[in-house]
């Protein structure tokens, strides 16, 4: 009997053939809507039906390629289970949103599902294997979302997307051939059971020399640092952005760059724990992590396009995971702002996915009323837009970190359970704050407020199918930011209970 | 004794000569011989699946033996003859005398059954010529300029790789004293007897290497691929060239394997070179059909990475043939199927193409409007291309690399998977042109009898990688070519 997770991939995958069959828009909408709601129902319960504590659950294994092998082999814990969460949510939520998409629709909600599924793939997998399969099985649905609905310079974004991730994938490949094959010449079991190998690595069970434990390090650390993204391998993810759809930028910031955080949290942290790993790799991760923050910043802060703005912040929000890893793993006397860090790094990446998703949606709505995204050209859209403007000041706000809000719980986690391990990258970090203040409020202050650009001629507020899951998202930040029992059963219930079995691996006060 | 595992190349004999009576069937127009055709390759591909994996057999004091490796190449020959007799139908229509393309088509397909299944020197050499020689005139089929030149091309570059091979052989005999591959394995091992059997080997790895068209022999492989029609090329680089990777592998491997650190290194450049040489010209290509033919040189260059992981570790040679025979088999539906799509494009039934410019990129620009099934099939066939999992293209490259991995070639898989990267991008680039240009022409219809058989090769893409007896297939054959090479 198949369990929930085959189910979400199952009923994806063949809503997305269904879907592509389809003929007219409300055929393929209908199709999109049902099959990703049955996903988020189905990850909703799993949820539900979580059971608080560390190890993975609703776990399922079968012996694929026995020859070489590799096994269908998922199961989820309070790392993954977010994740798919987050993913199913989002494709949901993007299902609705792109409601009134009419070019192409059976083909656009069809990608838009595949990518729910892959993503939930990515999540899930507890065999290398098939985590790569998944993995590159997301670049191929993004892929034509830039290059079929994207914007004028569509063809180079999205070659340059699919070549630059697709790079950073091979090197993670080799990396987890390299592994796979160690072990086995090593122990005699080849395998590409994740847990097992990771199992082994880390308590050096496999003995390779330093040389190629760093090697398998920094083959996985490029493919998750490329994916997040960090400075200066970000290149590709402004380009992505400013060229593609709305659903495909929200699927990307707020989905799709989590699979690079999640690698740090399943695969990197267990590794470094190898006792032969250099220590080396702490800071290599805390510096990608604090110069992305600050320079996504000063990036920002400079940006003419709305759109391009946000894509920055992503990066900036990504930084704060990195410095949170590292900060987890960092030597301290204490291994109680250690697990702070790790559980704040965790929840930042779902609080940034729901935040994020608001920030592109908002953006989208603007951009498709008044055909523009130049900060320049618009100014005083309250007057006209007022629902748009109460979502997206609620989207900005929860992004620049206030209090109250889901952002500022995950980044103030991170910076004061960093702070005893790495006090000066948190004190450059915190430096940066005051500008992600800045260009936060400054965008929106002649975007939104101050006199009305009458050249946009009359435009109308956003539509009722795009308003309803921005607010969904809006109301999902201010619950998870505030004190109460869905907040403190995600925070304490799932995610800190993993994160304390995460660094449980590493020897006693971390490494460095 | 039974003689009932050989009947899938005696049907194919007896159809060769068959469909020339199409010349007596009024009003047929090549259909009758393509229906022949169509039914004996049919029966002999499920007459090969039936029997599937079976124990060595051997027939005529050894010369011959089926075993799960020459069942595995018969099933892939008799599915690239499938493909292409099923669009040769609509092909054949209005050619001149469309029945001789089918018997030269079961005339290659029966060389290509008979090198498989030989395990002596003498019908491995027979069988690649009978090959060869029905691959010759076919490349002329059309009877235009290209096709002409093409075809002489390959006549000459062809015998000439045949004298070398021959002339390789002949100093294996010289020194063995037998035809016998496995005998040849045993003798050898015992007594290397250089330098002779050296100098046999140089020039048997120079012969095959024209076969299998690795850099620097490939220069012929492009232009006949690009000259003869996109049927033949189909059948030459899915099929054809195949042949010599199997006739390598039992030369090389099997009665070889005790000189093989003597080919370890060459074999090693010609792979890098290959695929590199392959991806880099064929990322400049603005006509899809050279495009296919320097892909198909690059991939040949991945298969030979399995020649060089047998010859630096025994060890791991199991899983390097396994990936080379299934990367054989995913590259052969892959191309076969690309090729023939390219076909139509160029034919101008699905697109509007200039003249002296058919098979250009542009004339793919929005080919998902015009023509939504193929361009959809065209597309997965170049990703698997590409290597993008879950595509069987994806799967059997994997292997090779892993099979480099484990026998501590970590440059060559690197050099492998940064080709891989690279091969991405025209493949995409197909992809792109398909979906992102503006359509030149109104929706048509699509031709049923060409587009069918590139279905059968998606469906076989899309499947074949995740259905897990398709490994086992592979590695059983490997592991029945190295038992035959006295591999323990």
């Amino acid at each position: 009997m198949a369990g929930p997770i085959t189910w979400i991939l199952l009923v994806l995958l063949v809503g997305a053939i269904i879907t592509f069959l389809t003929r007219t828009l409300q055929q393929a909408r209908i199709v999109a809507l049902i099959s990703s709601g049955i996903a988020l129902l189905i990850s909703i319960l799993m949820y539900l039906g979580y059971e608080s504590g560390a190890g993975m659950q609703f776990r399922e294994s079968v012996m694929w390629i026995p020859s070489l092998g590799i096994g269908y082999n998922v199961g989820v814990d309070g790392l993954g289970l977010p994740m798919v969460i987050l993913a199913t949510l989002i494709s949901f939520l993007c299902v609705i949103y792109a409601w009134g998409e009419e070019h192409r629709a059976n083909q656009f909600f069809a990608l838009v599902l595949l990518m729910d599924m892959a993503l939930v793939g990515v999540f899930a997998s507890l065999d290398f294997f098939l985590f790569y399969i998944f993995w590159e099985l997301t670049l191929i649905p993004m892929f034509f979302l830039i290059g079929v609905w994207g914007g004028p310079r569509k063809d180079y974004s999205a070659i340059k997307f699919l070549i630059y991730t697709h790079v950073a994938s091979l090197a993670m490949l080799l990396a987890i051939f390299a592994m796979y094959y160690f072990n086995g010449k090593m122990t005699g079991t080849y395998t590409f059971d994740m847990i097992y190998l990771l199992d082994a690595y880390s308590r050096g069970m496999v003995p390779i020399s330093p040389y190629w434990i760093n090697l398998i390090i920094g083959g996985m650390l490029f493919g998750f640092l490329v994916k997040m993204p960090a400075v200066p391998f970000h290149t590709w993810l402004p380009d992505a952005h400013v060229e593609a759809p709305t659903v495909g930028s929200i699927l990307l910031a707020a989905v799709l760059l989590k699979m690079g955080g999640y690698g740090l949290f399943r695969v990197i942290i267990p590794l470094m724990a190898n006792p032969d790993a250099s220590t080396r790799f702490v800071l290599v991760i805390a510096v990608f992590g604090v110069v992305s923050i600050l320079f996504s910043t000063f990036v920002a802060l400079a940006q003419k396009d709305l759109k391009k703005l946000v894509a920055y912040s992503s990066i900036g929000h990504m930084g704060y995971v990195s410095l949170g890893v590292a900060g987890a793993v960092a030597f301290g006397t204490s291994d109680i702002p250690r697990i702070l860090a790790n559980t704040g790094a965790m929840y930042q990446m779902f609080s940034h996915g729901i935040i994020t998703a608001v920030l592109f949606g908002s953006v989208g709505v603007i951009q498709h009323a008044t055909g523009t995204r130049i900060i320049e050209d618009l100014g005083g859209l309250t007057k006209h837009m007022p629902k748009l403007a109460f979502i997206m000041l609620a989207g900005f706000l929860a992004s620049l970190g206030l209090p109250g809000m889901s952002g500022f719980v995950a980044e103030f986690s991170i910076l004061t359970g960093s702070f005893p391990q790495l006090p000066h990258f948190v004190l450059l970090a915190m430096f940066g704050i005051v500008f992600v203040a800045a260009y936060h409020l400054w965008a929106i202050q002649r975007a939104l407020f101050g006199p009305y650009n009458e050249y946009l001629g009359d435009i109308h507020d956003i539509a009722i199918y795009e308003l309803i899951p921005l607010a969904i998202l809006v109301a999902l930040i201010i619950v998870l930011g505030t004190p109460n029992p869905v907040c403190n059963h995600l925070y304490h219930g799932v995610m800190q209970p993993t994160a304390t079995h995460i660094l449980s691996i590493l020897p006693e006060g971390g490494l460095l | 004794m039974s003689y009932g595992l050989l009947l899938p190349e005696l049907i194919i004999a007896a159809s060769a000569l068959i469909v020339l009576l199409d010349v007596f069937v009024k009003n047929s127009r090549g259909r009758f011989a393509g229906y022949v055709s169509i039914i004996a390759i049919l029966v002999s591909l499920i007459l090969v699946l039936k029997d599937g994996l079976v124990d060595p057999t051997p027939y005529f004091n050894d010369t011959i033996v089926v075993d799960s490796v020459s069942q595995i190449f018969n099933m892939i020959f008799l599915v690239v003859a499938l493909l292409v007799v099923i669009a040769g139908v609509a092909y054949t229509e209005d050619k001149f005398h469309p029945e001789v393309f089918y018997s030269l088509l079961l005339f290659a397909t029966l060389g290509m059954m008979i090198v498989a299944i030989s395990n002596d020197l003498i019908p491995l050499f027979v069988g690649f010529e009978l090959a060869s020689l029905a691959t010759y005139p076919m490349a002329a089929f059309e009877r235009e300029r290209r096709g002409i030149e093409a075809s002489i091309k390959y006549f000459v570059i062809g015998g000439l790789s045949s004298a070398i091979l021959l002339f390789g052989l002949s100093y294996i005999y010289g020194v063995t004293g037998t035809t016998n591959i496995p005998q040849i394995a045993e003798t050898l091992s015992a007594n290397i007897m250089k330098p002779a059997s050296l100098l046999g080997l140089i020039f048997v790895v120079a012969g095959f290497g024209f076969k299998m068209a690795l850099v620097p022999f490939h220069m012929w492989a492009i232009d006949v691929y690009d000259g003869a029609p996109h049927l033949i090329s189909a059948l030459l680089s899915s099929a054809s060239k195949k042949m010599a990777f199997i006739a390598g592998f039992k030369v090389l491997i099997v009665g070889l394997i005790a000189l093989r650190f003597d080919w370890y290194i060459g074999i090693a450049l010609l792979a890098v070179i290959t695929m590199t040489v392959g991806n880099v010209v064929a990322a400049i290509q603005q006509s899809v059909k050279r495009m296919l033919a320097y892909s198909s040189v690059a991939h040949a260059g991945y298969i030979a990475i399995a020649f060089v992981v047998i010859s630096k570790s025994l060890e791991h040679a199991e899983i390097a043939l396994a990936g080379g025979i299934l990367h054989i088999f995913s590259h052969a539906l892959m191309n076969g199927g690309a090729f023939i799509l390219a076909s139509i494009v160029a034919a101008g039934v699905i697109a509007r193409a200039k003249p002296g410019e058919e098979d250009n990129l542009e004339n793919y620009a929005g080919l998902g409007k015009v023509a939504p099934v193929s361009a959809l099939l065209m597309a997965i066939l170049m990703l698997s291309l590409g290597g993008v999992p879950p595509l069987f293209g994806f799967f059997s490259k994997a292997v090779i690399f892993l099979s480099a991995i484990k026998a501590d070639l970590l440059w060559l898989a690197i050099i492998g998977v940064l080709n891989s990267a690279l091969s991405l991008y025209y493949y995409a680039r197909v992809v792109m042109y398909m979906y992102w240009k503006d359509p030149v022409l109104e929706r048509v219809n699509e031709p049923l009898l060409y587009v069918l058989p590139v279905a059968i090769a998606t469906v076989g893409v899309l499947l074949l990688g995740l259905y897990p007896p398709t490994y086992r297939w592979a590695f059983e054959a490997a592991h029945t070519l190295l038992q035959m090479g006295g591999v323990p």
